[in-house]
C-alpha cells in the first residue's frame, strides 16, 4: 500500500494541540508545568508574554524543538504536542523537519543568514522544503514583497537593509509557500507605519481563510487590539504556564 | 587525614583524569560521526535539495577560485626549488635514473597532498570556520532548525563535498605545475636533456599501482578533512568562545587532521 505523503486540512482536527505537555526546560526558560492549547484551522490565538526568552521557548515547544517530559518524569499522564495531527515525539528527524517546513515563523532575532542576500534568505525555507519551480517562488515572493511595501524582492545583504525593510522581509518569509501554521513572536512593534500593519493584518486574514492557524505571542496586548475579535482565544504565559 | 578526606582527594583526582581523558578524543569522535553523516547524506537523493546545491556551488567556486592562484604560485616555487634541486643533485651524484621515483614518492605522494591541504585550510577553511562559528554563536543555526532546515545538511554536507572535490582538483593542478616547472628550470640550466614527455614518462613509470590509488585518495581525504574539521569546529563553539579562541583551535585541528589523514593512507596502503 503506498505511503500517504500529504496531509489534507480535513484530515486532522487541530493544527496545533498541546495536551498536558510538560516541557523539558531549565528554571530560566519555560516553566515545566502542564500546557493545554488547541488551535483549529483558520483560528487565531493570542498569547501575552512579557519575557522574550520564554516566548521564544514556547514557540520552540510548539514547533517540536523542545522535548516533552516523559511519563515517568511527569508523574502521571504522558503529555504530547501535535502539529497537524502528528505527535512531534513520534516523528523521526526527517519527518519532523518536513513538518516544520509547513510552519511560517517570525522569531525574535529574525535569524537572517548574513552569508546570503535577502532574496535567498526569504526563499531559503521554500527552496529547501518544496519542489515548486524557482520562478514560481520568486513570483510569489515578489508579490508578497510588494504587498508589504517593498519595491520588489530585496537582493542586498540583510545588514544593508533598513530595520523596517528587514521587518517587511520577515513577513514575506513567514507567509511564503502557504504555511499551515504561523508562529509569530512579537510580529507587530508599535511605531511602524500603519500601512505595513494593515498589509500584515490583511495577509493574516487571507492565510486564515485558507485554513492556516495562527499563534500570535506578543509582549503588548495593544499590538493585537486592532485585530482581535470576540471569541478568539487569549492566554497569558507566565511563571505558572498558560492562563486563559 | 581520615578515610573520607583521602577518598575525596582520590575522587577529585580521578575526576580530573577522567575529564582529561574524555576531552581528548571528543573532537576525534565528532569527526568520525560527522564523516559518516556526510557519507550517509550524500548517498540519499532527497538530501540534494536546492539549498544544498546552492551552498555546494557557492563553496566550490570560493574554494577553487580563491585557491587557484595560491596553488599555482606554491606549485611554481616547489617546482623550481624541489624538483630542480632533486634533478640537479641526483645528476651530480650519478643517480639520475632515480629522479622519477624520488619525485613520485616525495613530491606527489607526500608533499603535494599536505601543501594543498594547508592551502585549502588557510584560504577557505578558516573562512568556513569563522562563518560557522558566527552562525552558531549568533543563534542562526537554531533558527534554521526551527524552520525545519538541518544545519548539518544545509552547511556541513555541501561544504565537505566541495572541499573534497576542490582537494583533488587543486592537487592535480599542483602536481602537474610543480613537475612542469621543475623540468623547465632544469632544461633552461641544461641539467636535463631529455624531452618533457620522457621526463613525465620516467615519473609515471616509477609510480606503483598503489600510488594511483593513494595519491588521489590523499587529495580527496585531505580536502574532506579540512572541510569537515572547519565546519564542525565552527559548530562546536560555545558562548564563551570568540575569534581569538576558536580560530587557533580550528587551525591546529585542521593541520592535525591533514597530517593524520596522510599518515593513515600511507599505513593502510602499505607505503609507509
Amino acid at each position: 500500500m503506498p505511503e500517504k505523503t500529504t496531509l489534507s486540512e480535513s484530515g486532522y482536527g487541530f493544527v496545533l494541540k498541546l495536551d498536558d505537555a510538560i516541557p523539558v526546560s531549565d528554571s530560566t526558560g519555560l516553566p515545566p508545568v502542564r500546557y493545554n492549547l488547541s488551535i483549529e484551522p483558520g483560528e487565531c490565538v493570542f498569547v501575552e508574554c512579557r519575557d522574550d526568552v520564554r516566548a521564544a521557548q514556547f514557540t520552540d515547544f510548539c514547533a517540536g524543538l523542545l522535548p516533552v517530559k516523559k511519563e515517568e518524569e511527569a508523574n502521571g499522564k504522558q503529555g504530547s504536542v501535535s502539529c497537524m495531527g502528528l505527535n512531534w515525539a513520534e516523528l523521526d528527524e526527517r519527518r519532523a523537519q518536513a513538518l516544520r517546513g509547513r510552519i511560517g515563523r517570525i522569531t525574535g532575532d529574525s535569524g537572517w543568514i548574513d552569508l546570503y542576500e535577502m532574496h535567498l534568505n526569504i526563499l531559503w525555507p521554500s527552496l529547501h522544503h518544496s519542489r515548486t519551480p524557482y520562478d514560481k517562488l520568486v513570483a510569489e515572493a515578489v508579490h508578497l514583497s510588494q504587498l508589504f511595501g517593498l519595491p520588489g524582492l530585496p537582493t542586498q545583504l540583510p545588514e544593508k537593509l533598513s530595520p523596517l525593510d528587514r521587518k517587511r522581509s520577515e513577513y514575506v518569509r513567514a507567509f511564503m509557500n502557504r504555511p499551515s501554521l504561523l508562529l509569530l513572536e512579537n510580529p507587530v512593534s508599535l511605531g511602524a507605519p500603519v500601512e505595513l500593519y494593515n498589509a500584515f493584518f490583511t495577509e493574516l486574514t487571507v492565510a486564515r481563510e485558507r485554513g492556516c492557524a495562527v499563534l500570535w505571542i506578543g509582549s503588548e496586548r495593544s499590538a493585537w487590539a486592532g485585530y482581535a475579535r470576540p471569541g478568539m482565544q487569549r492566554f497569558r504565559l507566565g511563571g505558572n504556564g498558560l492562563i486563559k | 587525614m581520615n578515610f573520607s578526606e583521602r577518598f575525596a582527594i582520590i575522587n577529585s583526582g580521578l575526576a580530573i583524569l577522567g575529564r582529561f581523558s574524555r576531552s581528548q578524543p571528543r573532537f576525534f569522535l565528532i569527526m568520525i560521526g560527522g564523516a559518516w553523516g556526510v557519507l550517509y547524506e550524500m548517498l540519499h537523493p532527497s538530501a540534494w535539495r536546492r539549498t544544498v546545491l546552492i551552498e555546494f556551488r557557492r563553496n566550490l567556486r570560493q574554494l577553487v577560485g580563491s585557491g587557484f592562484f595560491s596553488v599555482v604560485v606554491v606549485a611554481f616555487i616547489t617546482g623550481l626549488g624541489l624538483v630542480s634541486q632533486a634533478v640537479y643533485w641526483l645528476g651530480f651524484a650519478g643517480m639520475s635514473q632515480m629522479t622519477g621515483s624520488l619525485l613520485s614518492s616525495v613530491l606527489l605522494r607526500e608533499i603535494a597532498p599536505i601543501l594543498v591541504g594547508v592551502i585549502l585550510l588557510g584560504r577557505s577553511g578558516m573562512l568556513m570556520l569563522t562563518e560557522m562559528g558566527n552562525l552558531t554563536t549568533g543563534g542562526r543555526l537554531k533558527t534554521l532548525s526551527g524552520m525545519g532546515i538541518d544545519p548539518f545538511l544545509a552547511f556541513v554536507v555541501p561544504r565537505t563535498i566541495a572541499t573534497t572535490v576542490s582537494g583533488i582538483t587543486l592537487g592535480t593542478l599542483f602536481s602537474v605545475i610543480a613537475l612542469a616547472m621543475g623540468y623547465v628550470a632544469c632544461w633552461m640550466k641544461g641539467i636535463v636533456t631529455v624531452s618533457i614527455w620522457s621526463f613525465i614518462f620516467e615519473v609515471i613509470n616509477s609510480m606503483q599501482l598503489v600510488d594511483y590509488v593513494g595519491i588521489p585518495l590523499k587529495f580527496l581525504l585531505s580536502g574532506a578533512s579540512v572541510g569537515l574539521c572547519c565546519c564542525l569546529s565552527g559548530m562546536d563553539v560555545t558562548s564563551e568562545d570568540n575569534l581569538t579562541t576558536f580560530l587557533p583551535r580550528g587551525f591546529s585541528r585542521g593541520i592535525m587532521s591533514i597530517l593524520v589523514i596522510n599518515v593513515l593512507v600511507d599505513i593502510v596502503l602499505g607505503s609507509f
